[in-house]
Protein backbone atom coordinates (compact mmCIF):
# COMPACT_ATOMS: atom_id res chain seq x y z
CA UNK A 1 0.00 0.00 0.00
CA UNK A 2 2.47 2.31 1.26
CA UNK A 3 4.77 1.60 -2.09
CA UNK A 4 1.71 1.95 -4.47
CA UNK A 5 0.59 5.47 -2.96
CA UNK A 6 4.69 6.30 -3.25
CA UNK A 7 4.42 5.42 -6.97
CA UNK A 8 1.49 7.24 -7.48
CA UNK A 9 2.71 10.51 -5.62
CA UNK A 10 6.01 9.89 -7.76
CA UNK A 11 4.32 10.05 -11.15
CA UNK A 12 2.07 13.11 -9.55
CA UNK A 13 5.67 14.64 -9.33
CA UNK A 14 7.32 13.68 -12.14
CA UNK A 15 9.66 16.49 -13.21
CA UNK A 16 9.58 18.42 -10.00
CA UNK A 17 12.74 18.30 -9.11
CA UNK A 18 13.65 17.59 -5.21
CA UNK A 19 10.21 15.98 -4.18
CA UNK A 20 10.31 13.72 -7.50
CA UNK A 21 13.84 12.58 -6.41
CA UNK A 22 13.06 12.03 -2.65
CA UNK A 23 9.92 10.01 -3.41
CA UNK A 24 11.87 7.94 -5.98
CA UNK A 25 14.75 7.25 -3.49
CA UNK A 26 12.03 6.47 -0.78
CA UNK A 27 10.51 4.07 -3.27
CA UNK A 28 13.83 2.39 -3.92
CA UNK A 29 14.79 2.11 -0.10
CA UNK A 30 14.67 -1.22 1.41
CA UNK A 31 11.24 -2.77 2.06
CA UNK A 32 12.76 -4.20 5.65
CA UNK A 33 14.62 -1.68 7.94
CA UNK A 34 17.89 -2.61 8.93
CA UNK A 35 17.93 -4.55 12.18
CA UNK A 36 20.41 -3.13 15.19
CA UNK A 37 22.15 -6.30 16.96
CA UNK A 38 22.19 -6.57 20.49
CA UNK A 39 19.04 -3.88 21.21
CA UNK A 40 19.06 -2.74 24.57
CA UNK A 41 16.13 -4.06 26.36
CA UNK A 42 16.75 -2.36 29.99
CA UNK A 43 18.04 1.42 29.50
CA UNK A 44 18.35 2.36 32.72
CA UNK A 45 21.89 2.95 33.73
CA UNK A 46 22.70 2.82 37.49
CA UNK A 47 26.46 3.67 36.81
CA UNK A 48 25.11 6.88 35.09
CA UNK A 49 24.34 10.48 36.11
CA UNK A 50 24.07 11.44 32.42
CA UNK A 51 23.30 9.24 29.85
CA UNK A 52 21.30 9.29 26.11
CA UNK A 53 20.05 6.35 23.94
CA UNK A 54 20.05 7.50 20.26
CA UNK A 55 16.85 5.52 19.03
CA UNK A 56 17.45 6.75 16.07
CA UNK A 57 16.12 10.00 13.36
CA UNK A 58 15.05 12.52 16.80
CA UNK A 59 14.47 10.10 18.56
CA UNK A 60 16.85 10.14 21.84
CA UNK A 61 16.28 8.80 25.34
CA UNK A 62 17.48 11.03 27.83
CA UNK A 63 18.69 9.38 31.47
CA UNK A 64 19.34 12.24 34.17
CA UNK A 65 20.14 10.58 37.65
CA UNK A 66 16.92 8.81 38.09
CA UNK A 67 14.53 10.36 35.24
CA UNK A 68 13.93 9.52 31.80
CA UNK A 69 13.25 12.04 28.89
CA UNK A 70 12.34 11.18 25.45
CA UNK A 71 12.68 13.44 22.52
CA UNK A 72 10.59 13.70 18.94
CA UNK A 73 9.21 9.45 19.46
CA UNK A 74 9.66 7.81 16.32
CA UNK A 75 8.86 4.31 16.42
CA UNK A 76 6.90 3.60 13.09
CA UNK A 77 7.93 1.58 10.00
CA UNK A 78 7.07 4.96 7.82
CA UNK A 79 6.96 8.71 8.59
CA UNK A 80 3.98 10.24 7.01
CA UNK A 81 2.66 6.78 5.96
CA UNK A 82 4.99 7.19 2.82
CA UNK A 83 8.63 6.91 3.90
CA UNK A 84 10.18 4.06 5.07
CA UNK A 85 12.42 3.38 8.34
CA UNK A 86 15.94 2.28 6.74
CA UNK A 87 16.91 0.87 10.35
CA UNK A 88 14.56 0.12 12.99
CA UNK A 89 14.22 2.08 16.16
CA UNK A 90 17.32 1.30 18.45
CA UNK A 91 14.89 1.24 21.66
CA UNK A 92 11.60 -1.15 21.41
CA UNK A 93 8.73 1.30 22.92
CA UNK A 94 7.59 -1.41 25.70
CA UNK A 95 11.42 -1.15 26.90
CA UNK A 96 10.96 2.28 27.69
CA UNK A 97 11.44 3.51 31.74
CA UNK A 98 8.84 5.23 32.81
CA UNK A 99 9.29 8.80 31.45
CA UNK A 100 9.69 12.34 33.40
CA UNK A 101 8.39 14.41 30.14
CA UNK A 102 7.53 13.66 25.89
CA UNK A 103 9.00 16.72 24.23
CA UNK A 104 7.76 17.17 20.16
CA UNK A 105 10.12 19.90 18.62
CA UNK A 106 7.89 20.92 15.70
CA UNK A 107 4.87 19.06 13.98
CA UNK A 108 6.23 17.53 11.06
CA UNK A 109 5.95 14.09 10.62
CA UNK A 110 9.40 13.02 11.24
CA UNK A 111 9.16 14.48 14.30
CA UNK A 112 5.39 14.63 15.66
CA UNK A 113 4.10 11.00 14.90
CA UNK A 114 0.70 9.88 16.41
CA UNK A 115 1.16 6.43 16.13
CA UNK A 116 4.44 6.46 18.12
CA UNK A 117 2.28 8.32 20.56
CA UNK A 118 0.02 5.78 21.08
CA UNK A 119 2.53 3.42 21.98
CA UNK A 120 3.87 4.86 24.69
CA UNK A 121 0.76 6.19 26.01
CA UNK A 122 1.10 4.90 29.54
CA UNK A 123 4.99 5.54 29.74
CA UNK A 124 4.70 9.57 30.09
CA UNK A 125 2.50 11.69 32.42
CA UNK A 126 2.94 15.24 30.21
CA UNK A 127 3.52 15.80 26.23
CA UNK A 128 5.40 19.04 26.04
CA UNK A 129 4.56 21.09 22.46
CA UNK A 130 5.04 24.09 20.57
CA UNK A 131 2.85 26.63 20.38
CA UNK A 132 -0.07 26.12 18.29
CA UNK A 133 0.70 22.61 18.10
CA UNK A 134 -1.65 20.94 20.41
CA UNK A 135 -4.81 21.60 18.30
CA UNK A 136 -3.02 18.86 15.35
CA UNK A 137 -2.39 16.35 17.91
CA UNK A 138 -4.42 13.73 18.62
CA UNK A 139 -6.38 13.13 22.28
CA UNK A 140 -4.30 10.38 24.26
CA UNK A 141 -4.06 9.07 27.62
CA UNK A 142 -1.33 11.58 28.60
CA UNK A 143 -1.75 15.59 29.25
CA UNK A 144 -1.09 17.56 26.02
CA UNK A 145 0.62 21.26 26.71
CA UNK A 146 1.77 23.85 24.66
CA UNK A 147 5.39 25.60 26.20
CA UNK A 148 5.86 28.97 24.91
CA UNK A 149 9.17 30.22 24.08
CA UNK A 150 11.15 30.44 27.92
CA UNK A 151 7.98 28.85 29.64
CA UNK A 152 8.78 25.89 31.71
CA UNK A 153 7.42 23.03 32.62
CA UNK A 154 8.10 21.60 36.12
CA UNK A 155 7.45 17.97 37.83
CA UNK A 156 9.19 16.03 40.41
CA UNK A 157 12.23 18.22 40.13
CA UNK A 158 12.34 17.84 36.42
CA UNK A 159 12.21 21.80 34.76
CA UNK A 160 11.67 21.63 30.75
CA UNK A 161 12.16 25.08 29.23
CA UNK A 162 11.36 26.05 25.49
CA UNK A 163 14.15 27.89 23.75
CA UNK A 164 13.99 29.35 20.41
CA UNK A 165 15.46 27.92 17.56
CA UNK A 166 14.58 28.51 14.08
CA UNK A 167 12.40 26.09 11.83
CA UNK A 168 8.97 26.07 10.14
CA UNK A 169 5.66 25.10 11.87
CA UNK A 170 2.46 23.56 10.39
CA UNK A 171 2.38 19.96 9.55
CA UNK A 172 0.45 19.93 6.11
CA UNK A 173 2.35 22.43 4.07
CA UNK A 174 -0.21 26.01 4.16
CA UNK A 175 -1.05 25.25 8.30
CA UNK A 176 2.17 27.24 8.69
CA UNK A 177 0.67 30.42 7.61
CA UNK A 178 -1.04 30.21 10.60
CA UNK A 179 1.09 28.02 12.90
CA UNK A 180 3.96 30.50 12.84
CA UNK A 181 5.22 29.59 15.99
CA UNK A 182 5.13 25.98 16.13
CA UNK A 183 8.60 24.98 16.29
CA UNK A 184 10.87 25.10 19.76
CA UNK A 185 14.30 23.31 21.38
CA UNK A 186 14.15 22.71 24.65
CA UNK A 187 16.21 22.59 27.18
CA UNK A 188 15.88 19.63 30.19
CA UNK A 189 17.23 20.85 34.01
CA UNK A 190 17.53 18.05 37.18
CA UNK A 191 19.33 17.69 39.70
CA UNK A 192 22.49 20.29 38.38
CA UNK A 193 22.32 18.31 34.76
CA UNK A 194 21.38 20.53 31.84
CA UNK A 195 20.40 19.14 28.31
CA UNK A 196 19.68 21.42 25.22
CA UNK A 197 17.65 19.24 22.71
CA UNK A 198 17.31 21.50 19.16
CA UNK A 199 14.93 19.71 17.40
CA UNK A 200 15.04 20.54 13.73
CA UNK A 201 16.68 24.21 13.63
CA UNK A 202 19.14 25.99 11.33
CA UNK A 203 21.88 27.66 12.33
CA UNK A 204 21.14 30.59 14.24
CA UNK A 205 23.74 32.37 16.23
CA UNK A 206 21.62 35.01 18.22
CA UNK A 207 18.89 32.18 19.56
CA UNK A 208 21.99 30.00 20.56
CA UNK A 209 23.30 32.70 22.32
CA UNK A 210 20.24 33.40 23.89
CA UNK A 211 19.96 30.15 25.41
CA UNK A 212 23.53 29.93 26.35
CA UNK A 213 22.94 33.22 28.41
CA UNK A 214 20.11 31.63 30.14
CA UNK A 215 21.88 28.39 30.55
CA UNK A 216 25.87 28.81 30.84
CA UNK A 217 26.17 25.46 31.94
CA UNK A 218 24.89 22.32 29.33
CA UNK A 219 25.86 19.62 30.15
CA UNK A 220 25.18 17.66 26.97
CA UNK A 221 23.40 19.03 23.46
CA UNK A 222 21.31 16.55 20.82
CA UNK A 223 21.88 18.70 17.80
CA UNK A 224 20.76 17.96 14.26
CA UNK A 225 23.40 17.60 10.98
CA UNK A 226 21.09 16.74 8.68
CA UNK A 227 19.06 17.08 5.97
CA UNK A 228 21.49 18.91 4.17
CA UNK A 229 21.02 18.62 0.72
CA UNK A 230 20.16 20.83 -1.76
CA UNK A 231 21.67 23.39 0.53
CA UNK A 232 20.16 26.72 -1.28
CA UNK A 233 16.89 24.81 0.38
CA UNK A 234 17.50 23.44 3.10
CA UNK A 235 19.79 26.05 4.67
CA UNK A 236 17.11 28.03 5.74
CA UNK A 237 15.60 25.21 7.61
CA UNK A 238 18.22 22.54 9.03
CA UNK A 239 21.64 22.99 9.74
CA UNK A 240 24.64 20.62 8.07
CA UNK A 241 27.54 18.98 10.00
CA UNK A 242 29.70 22.13 10.12
CA UNK A 243 27.17 24.40 11.23
CA UNK A 244 25.71 22.19 13.81
CA UNK A 245 29.58 22.01 15.07
CA UNK A 246 29.65 25.74 15.55
CA UNK A 247 26.10 25.58 17.03
CA UNK A 248 27.90 23.28 19.35
CA UNK A 249 30.68 25.60 20.19
CA UNK A 250 27.52 28.84 20.59
CA UNK A 251 25.74 26.93 22.96
CA UNK A 252 28.86 25.91 25.17
CA UNK A 253 27.75 22.65 25.92
CA UNK A 254 30.22 20.32 27.45
CA UNK A 255 28.79 17.34 24.95
CA UNK A 256 27.43 16.97 21.84
CA UNK A 257 25.19 13.94 20.51
CA UNK A 258 24.61 14.32 16.65
CA UNK A 259 21.02 13.37 16.08
CA UNK A 260 18.47 13.42 12.40
CA UNK A 261 20.57 11.80 10.54
CA UNK A 262 20.26 8.22 8.45
CA UNK A 263 17.08 7.03 9.41
CA UNK A 264 14.77 8.30 6.75
CA UNK A 265 14.97 9.62 3.41
CA UNK A 266 14.21 13.13 3.61
CA UNK A 267 16.57 15.35 1.18
CA UNK A 268 18.68 13.87 -1.62
CA UNK A 269 21.75 13.31 1.36
CA UNK A 270 23.08 9.32 1.29
CA UNK A 271 22.67 7.72 4.22
CA UNK A 272 25.90 7.98 5.88
CA UNK A 273 26.99 11.61 3.92
CA UNK A 274 26.23 13.59 7.05
CA UNK A 275 27.75 11.34 9.30
CA UNK A 276 31.10 11.53 7.44
CA UNK A 277 31.26 15.10 7.03
CA UNK A 278 30.92 15.85 10.41
CA UNK A 279 33.81 13.16 11.51
CA UNK A 280 36.18 14.89 8.73
CA UNK A 281 34.98 18.54 9.93
CA UNK A 282 35.84 17.07 13.47
CA UNK A 283 39.21 15.65 12.75
CA UNK A 284 39.96 18.91 11.06
CA UNK A 285 38.81 20.73 14.34
CA UNK A 286 40.60 18.19 16.59
CA UNK A 287 37.11 17.43 18.47
CA UNK A 288 37.64 13.79 20.02
CA UNK A 289 34.72 11.48 20.67
CA UNK A 290 34.36 12.96 24.25
CA UNK A 291 33.56 16.23 22.93
CA UNK A 292 30.90 14.68 20.15
CA UNK A 293 29.82 11.60 20.74
CA UNK A 294 28.83 10.22 17.53
CA UNK A 295 26.53 7.10 18.53
CA UNK A 296 24.93 4.37 16.20
CA UNK A 297 21.35 3.69 16.13
CA UNK A 298 20.02 1.96 19.42
CA UNK A 299 23.69 2.99 21.02
CA UNK A 300 23.52 4.50 24.62
CA UNK A 301 27.00 6.65 25.82
CA UNK A 302 27.25 7.57 29.73
CA UNK A 303 28.26 11.47 29.33
CA UNK A 304 28.68 11.78 32.67
CA UNK A 305 29.24 9.07 34.99
CA UNK A 306 28.54 8.13 38.70
CA UNK B 1 -19.62 34.30 3.33
CA UNK B 2 -19.82 36.13 6.59
CA UNK B 3 -18.83 33.32 8.46
CA UNK B 4 -15.99 32.08 6.24
CA UNK B 5 -14.21 35.45 6.20
CA UNK B 6 -14.84 35.46 10.10
CA UNK B 7 -13.13 32.15 10.49
CA UNK B 8 -10.57 32.97 8.14
CA UNK B 9 -9.96 36.61 10.12
CA UNK B 10 -9.25 34.53 13.52
CA UNK B 11 -7.24 31.93 11.22
CA UNK B 12 -4.62 34.24 9.71
CA UNK B 13 -4.87 36.61 13.32
CA UNK B 14 -2.43 34.24 14.83
CA UNK B 15 0.24 35.48 11.89
CA UNK B 16 -0.04 38.85 13.69
CA UNK B 17 2.34 36.89 16.21
CA UNK B 18 4.92 35.34 13.16
CA UNK B 19 7.30 38.35 13.61
CA UNK B 20 8.58 37.31 17.47
CA UNK B 21 8.82 33.65 15.99
CA UNK B 22 10.77 34.58 12.79
CA UNK B 23 10.01 31.25 11.33
CA UNK B 24 12.58 30.17 8.60
CA UNK B 25 9.98 30.61 6.04
CA UNK B 26 7.17 32.32 5.84
CA UNK B 27 3.42 31.08 3.96
CA UNK B 28 1.20 34.00 4.00
CA UNK B 29 -1.66 34.84 4.75
CA UNK B 30 -2.97 35.72 1.22
CA UNK B 31 -0.45 32.34 -0.18
CA UNK B 32 -2.03 30.51 2.33
CA UNK B 33 -5.53 31.63 1.53
CA UNK B 34 -4.61 31.26 -2.21
CA UNK B 35 -3.97 27.51 -1.72
CA UNK B 36 -6.82 26.77 0.30
CA UNK B 37 -9.38 28.42 -2.07
CA UNK B 38 -7.35 26.21 -4.76
CA UNK B 39 -7.82 23.37 -2.80
CA UNK B 40 -11.63 23.99 -2.50
CA UNK B 41 -12.05 24.38 -6.19
CA UNK B 42 -10.15 20.48 -6.80
CA UNK B 43 -12.72 18.54 -7.77
CA UNK B 44 -13.47 14.70 -6.38
CA UNK B 45 -14.66 12.97 -10.11
CA UNK B 46 -17.55 10.63 -9.57
CA UNK B 47 -18.38 7.31 -10.96
CA UNK B 48 -22.08 7.02 -12.00
CA UNK B 49 -23.74 3.62 -12.96
CA UNK B 50 -26.92 2.17 -13.59
CA UNK B 51 -28.07 -1.13 -14.86
CA UNK B 52 -28.06 0.20 -18.63
CA UNK B 53 -25.05 2.99 -18.55
CA UNK B 54 -22.46 4.45 -17.23
CA UNK B 55 -21.66 8.04 -16.49
CA UNK B 56 -18.86 10.51 -14.68
CA UNK B 57 -19.28 13.82 -13.09
CA UNK B 58 -17.40 16.29 -10.58
CA UNK B 59 -18.21 16.58 -6.91
CA UNK B 60 -16.84 19.61 -4.58
CA UNK B 61 -17.12 20.49 -1.01
CA UNK B 62 -17.27 23.27 1.45
CA UNK B 63 -17.48 22.07 5.65
CA UNK B 64 -18.62 25.20 7.50
CA UNK B 65 -18.40 23.28 10.69
CA UNK B 66 -16.89 20.39 11.78
CA UNK B 67 -16.71 18.93 15.68
CA UNK B 68 -13.84 16.58 16.11
CA UNK B 69 -13.95 14.65 18.90
CA UNK B 70 -10.06 13.10 18.48
CA UNK B 71 -7.99 15.95 18.75
CA UNK B 72 -6.16 17.75 22.35
CA UNK B 73 -7.57 20.89 21.28
CA UNK B 74 -9.56 23.51 19.08
CA UNK B 75 -12.67 20.37 18.41
CA UNK B 76 -14.54 23.26 16.38
CA UNK B 77 -13.40 24.42 13.45
CA UNK B 78 -15.05 25.94 9.89
CA UNK B 79 -13.77 25.84 6.63
CA UNK B 80 -10.58 25.35 6.89
CA UNK B 81 -10.24 21.80 8.39
CA UNK B 82 -6.65 20.48 9.01
CA UNK B 83 -7.10 16.58 8.22
CA UNK B 84 -6.15 15.49 12.02
CA UNK B 85 -9.94 17.29 12.39
CA UNK B 86 -11.45 14.49 10.30
CA UNK B 87 -9.32 11.03 10.36
CA UNK B 88 -9.10 11.17 14.58
CA UNK B 89 -12.91 11.32 14.41
CA UNK B 90 -15.46 13.89 13.80
CA UNK B 91 -19.49 14.63 12.33
CA UNK B 92 -19.05 17.27 9.87
CA UNK B 93 -21.38 19.45 8.12
CA UNK B 94 -21.42 20.17 4.58
CA UNK B 95 -22.47 22.01 1.35
CA UNK B 96 -21.63 19.89 -1.88
CA UNK B 97 -22.05 21.20 -5.50
CA UNK B 98 -21.99 17.90 -7.59
CA UNK B 99 -22.45 17.40 -11.47
CA UNK B 100 -23.05 13.62 -12.37
CA UNK B 101 -23.86 12.61 -15.74
CA UNK B 102 -26.90 12.56 -16.75
CA UNK B 103 -30.08 13.02 -15.44
CA UNK B 104 -32.59 11.54 -17.80
CA UNK B 105 -34.78 13.77 -19.25
CA UNK B 106 -33.61 16.64 -17.67
CA UNK B 107 -32.18 20.53 -18.55
CA UNK B 108 -29.10 20.01 -15.97
CA UNK B 109 -27.41 17.67 -13.94
CA UNK B 110 -26.44 19.72 -11.46
CA UNK B 111 -27.01 18.50 -7.46
CA UNK B 112 -27.13 20.41 -4.60
CA UNK B 113 -26.40 18.42 -1.37
CA UNK B 114 -26.50 19.53 1.96
CA UNK B 115 -25.21 16.56 4.67
CA UNK B 116 -23.80 15.34 7.97
CA UNK B 117 -20.73 13.24 7.71
CA UNK B 118 -19.12 11.20 10.53
CA UNK B 119 -15.80 9.97 10.67
CA UNK B 120 -14.51 7.08 12.33
CA UNK B 121 -10.45 6.19 12.96
CA UNK B 122 -9.61 2.76 12.06
CA UNK B 123 -6.03 2.60 11.62
CA UNK B 124 -3.41 4.47 13.16
CA UNK B 125 -5.64 7.13 14.65
CA UNK B 126 -7.17 7.80 11.43
CA UNK B 127 -4.15 8.50 9.90
CA UNK B 128 -4.40 5.12 7.90
CA UNK B 129 -7.36 4.28 7.39
CA UNK B 130 -10.81 6.42 8.49
CA UNK B 131 -14.15 4.70 7.58
CA UNK B 132 -16.79 7.27 7.15
CA UNK B 133 -20.97 7.13 7.29
CA UNK B 134 -23.38 10.24 6.43
CA UNK B 135 -26.46 11.62 5.00
CA UNK B 136 -27.54 14.40 3.01
CA UNK B 137 -30.49 16.14 1.64
CA UNK B 138 -30.10 16.70 -2.16
CA UNK B 139 -31.79 19.14 -4.69
CA UNK B 140 -31.53 18.23 -8.10
CA UNK B 141 -33.90 18.88 -11.27
CA UNK B 142 -36.73 16.38 -11.59
CA UNK B 143 -37.30 16.28 -7.60
CA UNK B 144 -35.67 16.52 -4.00
CA UNK B 145 -34.90 13.65 -1.77
CA UNK B 146 -32.72 11.91 0.67
CA UNK B 147 -29.19 10.19 -0.15
CA UNK B 148 -27.08 7.70 2.38
CA UNK B 149 -23.17 7.25 2.23
CA UNK B 150 -20.38 5.51 3.14
CA UNK B 151 -16.63 5.74 2.30
CA UNK B 152 -13.13 4.74 3.78
CA UNK B 153 -10.13 7.31 3.26
CA UNK B 154 -6.61 6.64 3.87
CA UNK B 155 -3.33 9.20 3.45
CA UNK B 156 -4.77 11.40 6.84
CA UNK B 157 -8.13 11.13 5.06
CA UNK B 158 -7.27 12.73 2.30
CA UNK B 159 -7.99 10.42 -0.39
CA UNK B 160 -11.07 8.20 -0.18
CA UNK B 161 -13.69 6.19 -1.62
CA UNK B 162 -17.37 7.15 -1.30
CA UNK B 163 -20.66 5.26 -2.25
CA UNK B 164 -23.66 7.60 -1.93
CA UNK B 165 -27.24 5.84 -2.47
CA UNK B 166 -30.54 7.87 -3.21
CA UNK B 167 -33.26 5.72 -4.30
CA UNK B 168 -35.36 8.48 -5.76
CA UNK B 169 -32.72 9.62 -7.55
CA UNK B 170 -33.19 8.58 -11.07
CA UNK B 171 -29.94 7.22 -13.18
CA UNK B 172 -28.10 8.70 -10.57
CA UNK B 173 -29.21 5.75 -7.67
CA UNK B 174 -25.49 5.20 -6.35
CA UNK B 175 -22.56 7.52 -7.13
CA UNK B 176 -18.98 6.25 -6.09
CA UNK B 177 -16.84 8.98 -5.55
CA UNK B 178 -13.03 9.31 -5.51
CA UNK B 179 -13.27 11.84 -2.84
CA UNK B 180 -9.84 14.21 -2.81
CA UNK B 181 -9.69 16.65 0.25
CA UNK B 182 -6.49 18.48 1.58
CA UNK B 183 -8.02 21.04 4.19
Amino acid sequence: MTRAMLFVLLLLAAGCGFIGRTLQRNLDAPTEPAKIANKIRDPRRADARLAVLWVGHATALVQMDDIFVLTDPVFTRTVGQLSPRLVEPGLDPDDLPPLAAVVISHMHFDHLSYDSLAMIEDKTPVLLLPPGAKASVPRYAFESRELDRWESYEAGGVRVTAVPVRHVGGRWGIDQAWNPRAFTGYVFQYRGLSVYFGGDTAFDRDRFQETRARFPDLSLALLPICPTEPRDFMRRTHMDSLEALEAFSVLGARTMVPVHYDTFINSDDRPGDCRRLLLEHMRERNLTGDEIAVLAIGEQRVIIAR
Amino acid sequence: MAALLVTLAFAFARVARAEEASPAVRVSPAAALGIWTFAQLIPSPLYVATSDRVGGGVRWQITPFIYSFGVAARPVRAFIIEPVARHTGAIELYGSPEWACCAPGQETSWILRGGARLYLPLIGRGEALTGSLGGSYYRAAGGDGASIEAGIHVLFSTLGITVTVSPRLTGREVITALQIRYF
